[in-house]
Formats: structure tokens, sequence, C-alpha cells
């Protein structure tokens, strides 16, 4: 919200500030009403003068400048070349001499344009910071006295605070509210603004009668009528003071009703009282697809919970929220029916909100206005518009208010105070602060106090509400430092967590860094790159037939959250390799997200991508594909799982290469897939490397882990390796054959090396030869060459019966 | 055969073999002199056949003459042996000497994600004083994202976090909090939990993403004060930017909290001198904090005043933008490899 200073020091006396706005601003943000930004015009607009153009020639190097010069003080001439096309001489300008630092850091030097010696610029509003248009440089009245500063001429000497009000503190959004909060933190009287009383004996009751149907959402209404108004523009005070807190002039009458939301925190509305049918006012709760249509020239259908404002006939306002087209004051107005109430504060936000209309009215009624100065408020604007459109307040005003507000009492202790902040609280500094906040304080016995908070704050509820006002008050730099004594018994931290940390650590140390991608993604992109999502479901990761979506997406670029990690990951190879990063691994561990009937599921996931093509000495790496397929294998070893195997069969994920995709088999159960990603997917994204991937089911994989350790003892007995050479179809898979030998040797297999594959001449085609060492060791007992040949056979008889293997000759 | 006529033979076998030793260029061919003189059928061993033909006094002198020369030569060769051994793997170490300079790895070890990192670093750092992690669901129930932590339908505190619905009832989780309502629900007081991981709001723009991190801790036990919470983001602060570094609490207003409290800490970069990061002023904000609001405690069923808390929670980009010096947000969730490899 923005603040003026000027209009502070109506209520309150802060001209001391005036020249120091950062003290005040300090002790606002102290306060807890943290001031954003300090606005000085005045400062802004040092050595920027009234000129007066004396002489305009064409610039001798250049057709479009001017070469002017100009008055800047009596007496005193200055050359200035301008750019400007809309100037004559004998025009009264605004002259940015050096010195000047205009909006944007723009310093103003004396310089040489086109070989031309130029003393300053002529200025437009743009240039200035006062506004958008750049219709070319200002022309100020001619009557404007010459040399004298711009700011001062203009009014614009105040200093105003961009003030970030916490929802909490309604009773701080207007001038009067904040000045109340000065007047308490610097200890000073603050003063109220002059109302109306004096009224004609016409009756307003006689000229619109008032029905509140609601009175749980429309606890207060009041209204008075006033008669024969003339409306027109704003006089110049009350525009500029509109203006110079970012605010439109509209007309005098309307300008009031704003000016006075501003002073004092009450919205209200002035109606067309000759427009309002039936001479009536209702207040009342909307019936549903009942239909209104805004002074924005906005129609809304109701949903049937919202309080409308009606004449006999039809809706004229939005309660709290925005006034009607069909009753708003205009031009033609001559009557007006004014309009102060206390809506109640969630109803009228859930108006504002669920027909998406915003506006200061709306704003306060829903962070709570003060119930007890409805009428006194209403008046305030009754007695200014009778000051700027003339007109007659008439007497026997409406006031609804059938059970009025009441605050109920606070009962505290000072001992509270003192446990709760940490240091000895002080009773006589509580009173003090108490009052100082309008607050009724009652002393008790004991340090008891019983406190009432004025009606105005709505946050001051419990006795923590005043321990913060206390601290708040005294200033937080008193609370001391002191490190809790621990006494909780020490808890475990979270399972899943700790071992992501696990996990991340290994994949870090076989190359991946660790990738952060958004939960949401763009449901399409991620729907054409997942394909058929049953074929990823048969893989062991549960896949969702279509993403979970959100009700408000930013965009559709992340309208849903994600069913794969892989689909993030490939994306940001996507990002890496148009960054020219031609060769890299990542891994992510995350969720992803399911919509069951009963709510959401999220489940956790492990991804692992590398790509690049390996040149010249790295040549001899294994392919992309193995690498994560090595990275997965030792995610499982650290985890002590060592029956897994690697199914290649099912159809492939749509993003997957048919021929390089398996399924990973742990304890019998599918728990996730290795894979490169799909030639057409990576020519339609332009890659030309190969890219591999893999993503597991991490809730699966550590289901039972950590697995108790148990040692197992060493065999004495020597190893006794023998070397296989056998040939085979080149299609079998190595791992059907290494399955077979592990069979056969079982409790006497210490280890199975494969040490060459060969596929060539000197083999029929078709065929491929595959060269194991396999080390047998008992623990029992010596092996010796009877035990050892029997095993070799059987080996052999197995090989060829389970996948058609023989020796090779 | 006289005494020195065996003596001149045995001298002339000695000299010879000296020869052909010094002459050997390596060891193959230093042994194989070796052999030729002193093996079985070697030149002394020949020489020593002799003996049989001589008088049975003059056996003993020609057997010691004999096995002088025989001593003399192995010692010789054996320091031979040595010097050409030694210069041997001399010359095999150069031959095989390997090019360390040469680029063995592609793929140098990876990085952690500096969200990560950050979190891990405050989350050690509150692990020594007892905080135990937790995590949530990031779909939440509106009731656990806001009824609970105080913030009821249609009030405007809900304008402090723009929210995206899933539907009617349940939300992207707009901060870690409701993690704090799931953990007084589970766990019984005294306890100390640290909560994290990413929260979401509809907003994005230059320091803005619609999806970030957070980090908060809830401390709940009897007797619990402001200058406990205050102490407490004090060590933290300490702990990870820096010895002498200073905490300051503003008064501010979250729903779950009251009191409540803004933290700033001394700037890290300039420590407090004024510099582009703390916009002049010295100082940093780097979350809130407050006294745990006994309204949550209310909703959570735990019996207040008996047990009271604190709470104080960052935002981890930001923390990870102080510490590191990240001056574009959008780099965290680009995941190029050039900005991942720093960290």
């Amino acid at each position: 919200m923005k603040i003026s200073l000027q209009w502070i020091n109506e209520f309150v006396d802060i001209k001391s500030y005036m020249t120091d706005p950062q003290g005040l601003a300090d002790l606002l943000t102290k306060a807890g009403l943290e001031v954003e930004e300090i606005q000085n015009k005045a400062k802004d607009f040092q050595h920027v003068v009234i000129g007066h153009i004396t002489v305009k020639d064409k610039h001798p190097n250049a057709d479009k400048l001017s070469l002017c010069q100009v008055e800047i003080a009596p007496g005193q001439t200055a050359q200035i070349v301008c750019g400007a096309q809309n100037h004559k001489a004998g025009d009264k300008v605004i002259v940015a001499l050096p010195g000047a630092v205009l909006p944007g850091n723009f310093v103003i030097k004396k310089s040489k344009i086109r070989d031309i010696e130029s003393g300053g610029m002529l200025c437009s509003f743009k240039e200035l910071g006062l506004g958008e248009g750049h219709d070319g440089i200002v022309i100020l009245d001619p009557a404007a006295p010459v040399g004298k500063n711009y700011a001062e001429y203009a009014g614009h000497n105040d200093v105003t605070f961009e003030l970030k009000v916490t929802p909490n503190r309604a009773d701080c959004l207007s001038h009067y509210g904040l000045a109340r909060e000065i007047g308490c933190l610097i200890n000073k009287p603050v003063r109220k603004p002059e109302v109306q009383t004096n009224f004609s004996k016409d009756s307003t009751k006689g000229k619109i009668s008032l029905k509140v149907d609601n009175t749980d959402l429309c606890p207060r209404y009041c209204g008075r009528y006033v008669a024969n108004v003339k409306v027109g523009p704003s006089p110049d005070w009350l525009r500029q003071k509109l203006e110079s807190i970012g605010q439109n002039s509209i007309n005098n009458v309307v300008d009031v009703t704003n000016y006075v939301m501003l002073e004092m925190g009450q919205p209200l509305h002035a109606f067309d009282a000759d427009l309002l049918a039936g001479k009536q006012i209702v207040v009342r709760t909307a019936k549903a697809s009942e239909k209104f249509r805004t002074l924005k020239d906005l129609e809304i259908v109701m949903k049937g919970d919202e309080l409308l404002i009606c004449d006999a006939e039809k809706p004229v306002a939005l309660a709290g929220v925005i006034g009607g087209l069909n009753s708003g004051v205009s031009e033609k107005t001559k009557n007006i029916f004014l309009e102060s109430a206390y809506f109640q504060p969630m109803s009228t936000r859930k108006s504002s909100r669920q027909h998406g209309v915003d506006t200061d009215s709306a704003y306060r009624f829903s962070r709570g206005v003060d119930p007890s100065s409805t009428k006194e408020i209403m008046d305030r604007a009754v007695l200014l518009i009778q000051k700027v459109a003339g007109g007659e307040a008439l007497g026997d005003h409406h006031d609804v208010y059938p059970l009025p507000v009441v605050k109920s009492a606070i009962q505290i202790g000072i001992q509270t105070i003192t446990d709760r902040l940490g240091y000895t609280a002080d009773a006589k500094l509580f009173t003090q602060y108490m009052q100082g906040l309008q607050c009724e304080v009652q002393v008790q016995t004991g340090g008891q106090f019983k406190v009432t908070p004025p009606l105005f704050r709505f946050d001051l509820s419990t006795d923590m509400d005043l321990v913060e006002e206390y601290a708040r008050l005294h200033g937080y730099e008193h609370i001391q430092e002191k490190i809790p004594v621990f006494r909780s018994e020490p808890a475990v931290h979270d399972f899943y967590y700790t071992e992501s940390q696990k996990i991340s650590a290994l994949f870090r140390g076989l190359g991946y860094s660790q990738a952060f991608n958004y939960a949401f993604i763009s449901q399409k992109e991620e729907a054409t790159f997942i394909g058929e999502p049953d074929a990823i479901a048969k893989t062991g990761l549960p896949t969702e037939a279509t993403a979970a979506t959100l009700l408000n997406p930013l965009s559709e670029e992340l309208n849903a959250m994600r069913r794969t990690l892989t689909f993030g990951l490939a994306q940001n190879v996507l990002t890496n390799v148009h960054a020219g990063n031609s060769v890299g691994k990542l891994f992510e561990t995350g969720h992803i997200f399911s919509k069951k009937s009963d709510g959401y599921t999220q489940s956790l996931r492990a991804s692992l991508i590398s790509w690049g093509d390996e040149i010249g000495v790295y040549k001899n790496q294994a392919p992309h594909l193995y690498q994560v397929k090595a990275a997965v294998e030792k995610l499982l070893q650290q985890y002590q799982i060592t029956s897994y195997s690697w199914l290649q069969a099912g159809k492939a994920p749509a993003f997957l290469h048919t021929g390089q995709f398996a399924t990973l088999v742990v304890e019998g159960k599918n728990v996730g897939f290795i894979g490169s990603l799909h030639p057409a997917w990576l020519s339609q994204k332009k890659i030309r490397c190969d890219v591999a991937v893999s993503e597991v089911d991490l809730q699966q994989l550590l289901q039972g882990q950590p697995r108790p350790k148990k040692f197992k003892s060493l065999s004495m007995f020597q190893p006794v390796a023998r070397d296989f050479a056998f040939v085979m179809d080149a299609k079998t898979a190595v791992g059907d054959l290494i399955k077979e030998v592990k069979k056969v040797a079982a409790a006497n297999l210490k280890q199975i090396q494969v040490f060459d594959i060969y596929e060539g001449d000197k083999l029929p085609a078709g065929k491929k030869s595959v060269a194991l060492k396999v080390e047998f060791q008992s623990f029992e007992t010596q092996l010796g060459e009877a035990e050892i040949q029997n095993l070799t056979q059987k080996i052999i008889d197995h090989a060829q019966k389970a996948t058609g293997a023989s020796l090779r000759q | 055969m006289s005494n020195s006529q065996s003596q001149a033979k045995l001298d002339s076998i000695k000299e010879s073999a000296l020869k052909t030793f010094q002459a050997a260029q390596n060891s193959t061919e230093l042994y194989n002199a070796k052999v030729q003189f002193l093996g079985k059928s070697g030149a002394l061993t020949e020489a020593m056949k002799m003996m049989v033909t001589l008088p049975k006094e003059e056996k003993p002198l020609f057997g010691k003459l004999v096995n002088d020369v025989k001593a003399e030569l192995e010692t010789f060769y054996a320091e031979a042996e040595v010097g050409l051994k030694s210069k041997e793997i001399q010359a095999k170490m150069e031959n095989e000497k390997l090019d360390l300079t040469l680029p063995v790895e592609n793929h140098p070890v990876g990085s952690e994600h500096p969200i990560h990192k950050v979190t891990n670093e405050i989350f050690a750092i509150m692990a020594r004083l007892g905080y135990a992690l937790r995590t949530g669901p990031l779909i939440e129930k509106d009731y656990y994202n806001f009824e609970a932590l105080n913030i009821p339908k249609n009030h405007p505190a809900r304008d402090m976090q723009d929210t995206f619905f899933m539907d009617e009832t349940h939300v992207l989780r707009t901060h870690t909090s409701p993690i704090q309502i799931h953990s007084l629900e589970n766990e019984k007081p005294p306890l100390r939990i640290i909560g994290t991981g990413p929260v979401f709001r509809c907003d994005s723009d230059i320091s803005h993403l619609p999806n970030f991190h957070q980090i908060e801790g809830m401390c709940v036990d009897e007797n619990v004060s402001m200058s406990d919470l205050k102490g407490t983001i004090s060590y933290f602060v300490k702990e990870y930017f820096g010895p002498g570094l200073k905490t300051r609490f503003r008064p501010s207003f979250f729903p779950f909290t009251e009191p409540s409290a803004e933290v700033d800490c001394s700037c890290p970069i300039c420590k407090g001198k004024g510099c582009s990061l703390c916009k002049q002023s010295g100082w940093i904000e780097i979350g809130g904090c407050g006294l745990i609001n006994p309204k949550v405690f209310e909703f959570a069923k735990v019996e207040y005043p008996k047990w009271q808390g604190f709470a104080f929670g960052f935002g981890v980009e930001r923390m990870a933008i102080i510490k590191y010096g990240v001056d574009d947000i959008r780099l965290f969730p680009q995941n190029d490899v050039r900005f991942l490899k720093q960290f």
C-alpha cells in the first residue's frame, strides 16, 4: 500500500520525520509494518527546474535535432540540444540541469551532441518517471516561474512509502489507521478528521427505504441521502492527493468515496439514488444463476451464496466488492445514496475470489473494517462530498446494527509474557503499551490483567496476541539468545531421505550429477513421450493411464503431475546437448504421482541418464547402456541384493529402443528398466548420440532394507578354475548360459567371468563363441580332480540342453 | 704336472673367465659365461678333474688354489650381475613409461544438486541439535496445508500463498509446514524435527520458481520461549554462514505462529558493511519463525499449554543464492551440467 507522509501528518505530527523518512521507515519496519520502498520526489527532482525557451534554431549538424537557448534562471541562459518536435520559442519547459539524476539512474551531464555543446535536457513526463506517454517534452503553463524547482512547482514535495501490511493488520490499511499506529510508536496524540454533523430536516428514510435480510453477512448497514449534488471533476487538492499515491481521479463524488477509504479504511459506495428502482435498498443473499453487471462492465453469474445489495428489482452491487453499472454515479447524477457498511470478512473474500473481482474495497472488507465507526466515517464522506460537489445532506439516516459487535476481554498474566519471551516483562510498560493501542486495561492482583482490545484490532483475541504486541512495541532486539536444553529422545531420520542420500553418493561416485526437475510437466508432451503406460507398468513401475492434472496450472507446459522421472531427464539431455554439453550423466531421485479414488499417492523413484559420443581415447569405454546397467547393479550390490536378473522380453516402453531394453527383476519382482532412448525420438529432437536411461522403483527396492548382515566364514580350501569356450546361437543371451552354470555349480561356485565373446570368420554364420572362466570352491572339502571333472561334464551337458551351446572344438 | 704348471693353468682360466664376464652385455650373456667357466662342465670344473693326476701330497694345495679362483669368480659374477640387472630394470621401466597427462575418463565424479547440497548442509547442522528429518506428501489435503495451520477457508492469509489446486480438497503443498502437523499427530512430544522438500506456488518470474524448496524446523517441549528460538537460529546462522554473524528478528505475521518474526542475518558477503546482495543494508532476510500458535496445537490435539513450541523455515533456493552467489534462480531446474559441476 502506498502511503503519503504529508497525509499522515494531518493526523499525527511527524514533521521531524519529513526530512528523515528513513527513520520513520525503520521505526515501522521494526514494529512489523515493513516499508519496502521510499519515494522522495523532491529529492529525485533536484536540479530539475522550469525553463523558458528564448530561441529555437535548427541543429547545424542534424536535421532532427533542435538547438535551444533556454533561460534556466532569471538572467541565466543555457544552450540545450533537443530531439523532440513539439516545442517552440516562448514555451515554458522542464529542464534537467547537469547534476540531476533521473529515474533509471540517468545522470545528466554537460555533453557534446554532434559537436554542439548541450547544457542539460528538456524532459518528457516519461523521462521524469511521471507517466507512460511519450508525446514529446512537457510544455508548462506560460505563467510557470523560470528557475523554480519543478517538484516544488508541481507539488511533488511529498515522501511516499510502499508499505507491506500483513493480513492481520487490517487496521493499518488507511492513513488514519497508520497514523494511529505511529502515534502509539512515537507516543504522540492522534487527531480525528472532521465529520458532518449538520443535516437538513428532510429524511433519508423518506427517500430510500432499507431492508437487511441477512444480518450474519451484513452485521451493520448505514446510509444517507445527499440531494442536489453537482457531479464534475474533482478540485486540484483532491485529484493531486489521490494521484500522489497512485489513484486515478474519476469524478468528485467517486473520488471522495475513494479518498475516505484511503483516509479511514472504510470502503464506501455512492449510488445514483434516482436509479434505485422502488426507492429501496434490500441487502440479501443472491439466488443461484442470478446475473449482475459490474461497473467495469463485466457480467457475473451468482453461485447463490454471495451477498447482494439490491433495489426493488435487481442487484445494484456485489456487497463489499463492486458496484453495478446500472446505478453508479455519473455526470447526470443529481441525488446520491451513500452506503457505509460492515460486511462479514470471509463472505466478502469469497465473493471477490470466486468471481475474480479484486478491488480495494474487497481487500479491506475481507481483512476486516471497524464496525464501530461505520456511521462516523459515512459522515466524514458526506462532509467532503458537500465540500466538493455541494448538495444537501439529509437527516434521519439508516443504521441497521441489530447485534453490535463486542470484543471480549483477554485474561493475561505478566508471567506469561516473561515465559514466552524468555526475559522479564515489565508490568508498567505492558499497561502503557496496551493503552497506547487503545485497549481497555484492568489491572488485577498477582500480575494479572484483563485487556479489552479496540474493535478495529481484529487480530487481538488471545493472550499470545498480547505477548506479541508487547514484544513488538518493546522491540524484538530485547529477545535474548539461548540454546534450549535437549530433552526429547533422539528420533530416527526419515528412512527414504537418508537412503536417497546414500544412493546419491553412489551415483555421484560413478560420475552422475544430481538433477532436480519440476514435479509437474506438460500432460500432452509427457503422454506423447510415454506412449502406452502399460508398457512401463509391466517393467514394475506402476504408471497411471493419465497424469493427475492441476486445476489452475501456470501454463500448459506445467499442467499435470509427472508419472515418470525419465521424461524430465530426457528433457535435460536436450537442454544440455543444445547448450553444447555433448557428453554427460545425470540422475534424479524424486516422486511420481498418481490419482486414486481416495486421493493421491506419490512413489519414490531413481532415474539415471547417460549420453554423448565417446571419442578418441575414451572410445573403448563401455557403451552408455552398459554403463547405466553397471550403475544400477552397483546400487543393488550396495543393498546386498544378489538375486536379480535382466529380462530382455516384452514390449518396450514407447521411448525406448526395442533392441536395447531390459526389465530389472529383483528377487522375482519387476522393479524397473534400463534402455537406450528410441532412435526416432533422438532424431526428432536432433540428438546425434546414444542416450541410455534407467528408472527404478526405490520403494520396492528398499523394502526390507537395511538387511541384517551376517558373517559367513571363509572357505579354507583352494579354488580350482576351469575355462570353457562354448559355441552357441548368436541370438541366445549369455545370461541364459550363465544361469545354467550357476545352477549346476551351486554351492561349489566361487565366481564366473566372461572373458571373451567372438563372432566372425572362424565360426559358422549366426554363431558366437562365449568363453567363461569358472572358479570352483567348496566350503567343506578340497575339490579333487574327479569332482571337478564331474562338475565340468554336468555344466557342458546342461548348457547344451538349455541353450544349445556346445564346447568349441 | 707340477704345481707351477697347475698354477699357470688356473691363472689362465681365471683371466679368461674375468675377461668373458666383463664382456657380457646383459645378464643372460653373463649367466652363459658363468656356465662356461663355473658350470658342471665348465673350464674350472674340468681343471678340478686334473686333481686325480696329482701326487697325494700336492692335492690339498691344488684344491685350495681351485677354490680360491672359484670364490673370486663367483664374487665377481655376483657384482656384475647386480650391475647388469639394475640397468636392465631401468631400461624396462624406461620402456614401460606411461603418459600420465593423458585424460583417462570422460566422466568425472558427479556433483550434488545445489538445492540438495544446501538442504543437507542445513540438515547436518540441525541434526547435531537433535532434530530428526521428516518429509511428507507433496499433494496435500487442504486441511494439512491450511486449516490445521490456522489458515481457514476464505481467510485473507491464504492470499500470502498463491496455491495450485488439484481438486476441491487437495493442493500442491505451498510450504513444508504441513509436515509439522503430521509430526504432531504421529509423534509424542517432546520432539524436534526438520521438515524439507519441494513446495509449490503459482508464481513464476525472475526471482520465483513455481516449484521450489523449503526446510523448516519445529521444537515442541515444555517452557519454550522466543529466546530458545533466537538462540537456535543464531547457532544455525553462525554454523552455516560463519562465526561472528548476527541474527535479527523483525515482527511479522504467519497464521501458525504467534509471536511471529522474520529472520535477518548480517550479510555473509560483506559481513554487514553493505553490498549489492544485501542492498547496502548489511542484513539479509533468510526466513520466518515464531512460537507455535496454540490454535495449531488445538488442531493437532496436542495438550496446550503443557506443551509449547517454536518453528522456523528457510527457502532453500534463497540459501543457495546467499551461500554460493547463484545470480539466476532459473538455473536450478535447468540441470545444465556446466552449472551442476560447480557444486
